[in-house]
Order: C-alpha cells, then sequence, then structure tokens
C-alpha cells in the first residue's frame, strides 16, 4: 500500500479528488434539475402525481435508503482502515459495502418486478416517465459503483499493493455520490407528493 | 471466538465512534421521515426535505471527509444544496 501524505486544505485535493469533485456536482447539478422539472410538473397535474406517488412502496424506498447509508458507513470504515494500513479489516468491510450495494439492487428489481407485473411502465403517466429515467440512471450509477469497489477488493488482494490511498478515496467518493444521489431522489420520488 | 469477535466489534466502536452516531442518526431521519410522510399537513413536504438535507450534509461531510476539505469545497457543496431545496420549496408553495 503507497501511502502519501495528502494536504486536503489545499483546494486541489479535496478527499477523493478535485475530478471526482467535478463529476460529483455535475451529477448533483444534473439530477438537481430532473427533480425540480419533476416538482414543477407535479404543480401542473397535482391528482395525477399524488395518487401515482402512492402507487409506490414507501417501505422500498425506506428500506433501501437504509441500506444505501449502511453502505456508504461501511465504505468510510474501509478507507479509514486503508489508511491505518489494516488490509485485512479493510477487505472485510469493503465486501459488506458491496454486499448492501448488490442488496439494494435485488430490493430495487424486487419493486421494478411489481411495476412491471402492473404494467406500470415508461409512459404510464409523467410521474412515472420521471420515476423510471431517475430511479434506472441511479441504478446504473449504483452498479458502474460495484464493478469500481470490486476492482478495489481485488488490487487490495494483490501481493505486491499498488493501489494509492487516493485511489481508494476516489472510489470511495464515487460510492458515497450514490448516496447523496438517492438522499436528493427519495424524498422527492416516494414522500412529498 | 466469542471473545474475539466481541473485541474486535469493541475496538470498532471506540474508534469509529463518530461515523456511527452520524449513521445511527442518519437511519433515525430516514425512518421518520418514512413514518411522517404519510400525514397530510402542509408543513411535512418541508420537513421531510431539511431531515433530507442534514442526511446529505451527514455523508458529505462525514463518510466523505468533507470535513476535511478546504473551504471552497463545503461552501460550494451547502450552496448547491440550499438553491435546490430553495428552489424545490418555492415550487411547492405557490
Amino acid at each position: 500500500m503507497k501511502i502519501s501524505k495528502i494536504d486536503y486544505k489545499n483546494v486541489y485535493y479535496p478527499p477523493g479528488g478535485i475530478l471526482l469533485w467535478i463529476i460529483i456536482f455535475l451529477e448533483l447539478i444534473t439530477f438537481g434539475m430532473a427533480l425540480i422539472a419533476m416538482v414543477y410538473y407535479g404543480k401542473q397535474e397535482p391528482d395525477v402525481f399524488h395518487e401515482s406517488r402512492l402507487m409506490l412502496n414507501v417501505s422500498f424506498g425506506t428500506i433501501n435508503t437504509v441500506i444505501l447509508l449502511t453502505s456508504g458507513f461501511l465504505m468510510a470504515l474501509t478507507v479509514h482502515q486503508i489508511k491505518l494500513g489494516e488490509i485485512l479489516k479493510a477487505k472485510k468491510f469493503l465486501i459488506g459495502t458491496m454486499l448492501f450495494g448488490f442488496l439494494f439492487l435485488v430490493v430495487k428489481s424486487i419493486e421494478y418486478y411489481a411495476k412491471i407485473q402492473a404494467e406500470i411502465d415508461l409512459g404510464y403517466n409523467t410521474f412515472f416517465t420521471f420515476y423510471w429515467m431517475l430511479t434506472l440512471f441511479h441504478v446504473i450509477h449504483v452498479v458502474v459503483g460495484l464493478v469500481i469497489l470490486i476492482s478495489v477488493y481485488f488490487s487490495l488482494n494483490k501481493k505486491e499493493n499498488e493501489t494509492l490511498v487516493e485511489d481508494s478515496e476516489a472510489s470511495a467518493a464515487f460510492w458515497h455520490m450514490c448516496d447523496l444521489i438517492w438522499l436528493l431522489l427519495f424524498p422527492i420520488i416516494y414522500l412529498i407528493f | 471466538m466469542v471473545v474475539i469477535i466481541s473485541n474486535h466489534l469493541f475496538n470498532i466502536l471506540i474508534m469509529e465512534r463518530k461515523s456511527i452516531i452520524t449513521w445511527i442518526i442518519l437511519l433515525i431521519l430516514t425512518i421518520v421521515s418514512g413514518i411522517i410522510s404519510i400525514q397530510s399537513y402542509t408543513f411535512i413536504p418541508i420537513i421531510i426535505l431539511l431531515f433530507a438535507s442534514f442526511k446529505f450534509l451527514g455523508v458529505a461531510f462525514d463518510f466523505m471527509e468533507l470535513k476535511k476539505a478546504n473551504t471552497f469545497w463545503k461552501v460550494i457543496l451547502i450552496s448547491f444544496l440550499v438553491l435546490f431545496n430553495s428552489v424545490i420549496m418555492i415550487l411547492l408553495i405557490n
């Protein structure tokens, strides 16, 4: 494990790296604008949005939020252990992070399956157009995040470990970005209409 | 075996106390948001958005360690959150 001293107070070195933080802000702005558009259309068709929101299972949304927050918590512990040079402990926490990530996808799949069975698809109404577009786009981010975490796990397994702490932090920042996006999506899609 | 696991968990509890507290608060806010969303009072969406903002900041500042970063990154993230919530709230109230 290569450990270098990072000065986080330097504006060019936020935890995770400046390039990843630029991506995080671009993603937040993109999702943010789409959510603002959703609320705008919700004001045009309040009854449709209210009835459609009631067709969603809030329990699934709440459980998935708990799962993602737990996964993010375990990711934070993983990075901390990597910084301490405790690779075995870090690997255990990383496995936990990935398991909760997969669990999120399982719960989301069950939710999607129920919607497809009820023939509630992308063209059902305006609310569900936003629901499918935003949640599927988020799921793609979670899948990409899991691929990144799997690559970090295998790089930690190598005897001659070339992984930098910065690489682990950047991977963690991407994973936490999935949490941040979900924390914007969950209240607006599942709760407020 | 049980003693080893208990010691291991105890050490983690001591070392990661702050993150554990943040995690528990985030879970409580999530569950409370889910429960109060059933109520039909007009101020409930605003409370839900405020809870979501606290959770957002908890993840960013603690889990992502933004608290260690330069003030620029903290200001820009909080600005995004304030702007986003303001627009949503204005749309909801009007």
